[in-house]
């Protein structure tokens, strides 16, 4: 009888509702390799050249290292920013004309919520103005800091043997970093965005090359050649939420991997 | 084992040197571990931005503006991170146009229109070409700035060609803003010359830091610079107004007036300031021409701004007569006083500092002081001794000056060619034509 009493009886029911998932999704040796693999020396962070040769003169570059590292958490902050910013966000452009016959757009309108100003049709949205401007002005510091960065990494040479790979991927980077800023700015639908988007529908229309190359990119980025629609919000938006984060998240740990493998480059 | 312990003895707790060889090392990696250490400074951080963040969103709200509207062409200005590509746009007109002929005749390659949008993108693009090509280019190991001083040159050359077409951009608000700048041709030439002075500016300064071969790099860029300052002021005076078909009995009457005398005064002035530093940077020694310019320096731009303030205050009609004629050829008339302003202080900037900024690369890796043969007699170096480091901070002479045998043992196990040999002989060069000290005079 003894015997077949469980030798813990308090555990079983944890162990039977755990034990039930664990059977079907065997958690456990994934998160002991990873653990060991994170725990392991080969996995720390590399020592850092002052720290390496125990100097006791610091560079004065170095307070610039940290630009790629403000620039990734300015991003991270836009990402969660946007999030919010996404439940109360309109993506459609049609103009419409309110009594007055003053033209206006559902996407104004709806930043016009978000920005809790007086033309909102809806209710407000409670600490909108803090989500938007935060939203705003991380996005303003990381193209800022991302600038700078490159800056840095180019005046110390940091983009030699072995890392032009990631130099590379740095510039692709700061190019998705302005296209993130610019359809970021046309969402809105106010005038600064309609005016871009008719820059960026010349712009794109002047590819180098052959019309149909410039139609066609000027028809994928902003749904007409000639005039703008009201569908470019709708095109810029699928970029701004979807297409620009999906490519910019893969190669920004792609970029942050490499750092990590590579360690820091240290002018000596 | 004999050899065990001259290696513990040399080798042992030395910065640098690691305490186990071979493949059975241990500590290969004796890294920080990211958790916790890292990320409790990173937290405190990234708290602090978001913070910074939160204060800048609840101080400054972004305005919306209204909406966009279908029938009018808004007046707008794009972020400032785009600026350069909208000034890079409207410059663009600049450029001849026309039209590719389609090669083939289906359609398929052509026809081209070459006009301003395409300029515009080719321009846009021109910045973006050169980074990817960056490291395939440039080859070698990394070095601070003032040991590449031909890449950091033209870094800030391109930053200063970044800023100047970001100002084009908004050509319309300046010239509003300014009337006298004297349009758009004026604002068109900051493509061209202020990038130039950045660029060979700090090129010159960047040599000087990395102690090069400096004469010619400070005759020939003020030299110019002196050339091209005269010129636009011939053209100013004499060519211009005889261009205008006046005598030159009539012109000699014009000279006489009193705005007239104001802006010969202060171009009189500019002149003088260049045409010093020239002759001190072509004919005298360093030390002498630093010793002439910096107070002439501090008196001229002194003097230079009571005059100003002086014309402004008692003859304001000739004050804007001297900036209505001035301005247009801001670049040459200002930019190269002030660029010969900086670039004599950059070239003739103290060797000592740029010794001191050759020894402060070094890391303490001590070979310097394994090699030293007179390491091995002075007593009072037998301990942790790191002779150039040591010579940088100023704890410990190193080699005392006159007891090192200049043998360039030390440079030659350098791992970064830090020239000490070199340094203790300029040291003692200096100090013999300084002259004996104060007591024995000779």
């Amino acid at each position: 009888m003894a015997k077949l009493l469980p030798r813990d009886p308090v555990g079983r029911g944890n162990r039977f509702l755990f034990g039930w998932i664990k059977e079907r999704f065997p958690t456990v040796p994934w998160a002991d390799v990873t653990r060991q693999s994170v725990e392991t020396v080969q996995r720390q962070l590399p020592r850092s050249h002052t720290e390496k040769y125990e100097l006791k003169t610091v560079w004065y570059w170095y307070p610039l290292y940290c630009l790629g590292g403000i620039s990734f958490i300015a991003f991270l902050v836009t990402v969660i920013t946007g999030i919010i910013l996404g439940f109360y966000y309109v993506p459609d452009g049609t103009d419409i004309f309110t009594s007055a016959g003053i033209p206006t757009n559902a996407a104004k309108l709806s930043v016009a919520c978000i920005n809790g100003d007086s033309d909102c049709p809806w209710s407000p949205v409670p600490f909108g103005f803090i989500i938007r401007g935060m939203h705003h002005w991380a996005a303003h510091m990381m193209i800022a800091a991302v600038f700078l960065h490159m800056c840095r990494v180019y005046f110390t040479g940091a983009y030699k043997k072995p890392r032009e790979l990631n130099w590379l991927l740095g510039v692709i980077l700061l190019l998705l970093t302005l296209l993130f800023g610019y359809s970021g700015y046309l969402l809105p639908g106010n005038d600064l965005s309609g005016g871009a988007a008719t820059i960026g529908i010349n712009m794109s229309k002047a590819s180098p090359g052959p019309p149909w190359l410039g139609e066609f990119v000027a028809n994928l980025l902003f749904a007409g050649t000639d005039v703008l629609t009201a569908n470019y919000i709708l095109r810029m938006y699928w970029f701004h939420v979807f297409i620009l984060p999906l490519v910019g998240t893969l190669l920004m740990i792609l970029h942050m991997a490499l750092v990590w493998v590579q360690g820091v480059a240290e002018p000596h | 084992m004999e050899l065990e312990l001259v290696r513990q003895r040399v080798f042992e707790e030395k910065p640098g040197f690691p305490r186990q060889y071979g493949p059975d090392r241990t500590d290969r990696q004796p890294g920080q571990p990211f958790w916790p250490h890292e990320v409790y400074r990173d937290l405190v951080l990234i708290l602090l931005m978001v913070a910074i963040l939160f204060l800048l969103s609840a101080a400054i709200t972004p305005p919306v503006g209204p909406a966009k509207d279908p029938t009018i062409q808004p007046f707008i200005v794009p972020d400032w991170y785009l600026l350069f590509s909208w000034g890079l746009l409207k410059v663009a007109e600049i450029f001849p146009t026309g039209v590719i002929p389609d090669p083939l005749g289906n359609g398929l390659l052509g026809p081209v229109s070459v006009d301003t949008g395409f300029w515009g993108d080719i321009l846009t693009s021109l910045p973006v070409i050169p980074l990817f090509l960056l490291p395939l280019l440039d080859r070698g190991r990394e070095e601070r700035p003032a040991k590449a001083p031909l890449r950091s040159a033209l870094g800030l050359y391109l930053i200063a060609w970044i800023f100047s077409s970001s100002l084009y951009a908004i050509n319309n608000l300046v010239i509003e803003k300014w009337p006298f700048i004297g349009g758009d041709d004026t604002l068109k030439w900051f493509f061209v010359i202020p990038p130039l002075y950045v660029g060979i500016a700090s090129y010159v300064g960047l040599r000087r830091l990395g102690y090069r071969e400096m004469y010619w790099w400070r005759v020939i860029p003020i030299g110019v610079a002196l050339w091209l300052f005269s010129v636009q002021a011939l053209d100013t005076f004499v060519l211009q107004p005889l261009d205008a078909g006046r005598s030159l009995g009539a012109h000699a009457a014009t000279l006489a007036l009193p705005q007239i005398q104001g802006l010969a005064f202060i171009v009189l002035m500019l002149f003088a300031v260049m045409v010093v530093t020239f002759y001190a940077v072509t004919f005298l020694d360093e030390r002498r021409a630093r010793a002439l310019l910096k107070p002439f320096f501090v008196v001229w731009i002194v003097l230079f701004l009571l005059v100003g303030k002086f014309i402004e205050s008692t003859q304001p009609a000739s004050f804007d007569f001297i900036l209505h004629q001035t301005i247009p050829s801001m670049h040459l008339l200002y930019g190269a006083p002030i660029f010969v302003l900086i670039t004599a202080y950059v070239g003739l900037r103290e060797p000592y500092s740029a010794y001191e900024y050759l020894l402060n690369e070094c890391y303490q890796c001590g070979k310097c002081h394994t090699a030293c043969p007179v390491t091995k007699v002075e007593d009072d170096a037998l301990g942790g001794l790191n002779l150039v480091y040591n010579t940088f901070k100023k704890q410990h002479d190193g080699v005392p000056l006159w007891t090192c045998l200049a043998c360039d043992a030390c440079s030659a196990v350098c791992p970064l060619d830090i020239k000490y040999s070199d340094y203790i002989l300029e040291e003692r060069a200096k100090a013999l034509a300084v002259g004996p000290p104060s007591g024995r005079a000779s």
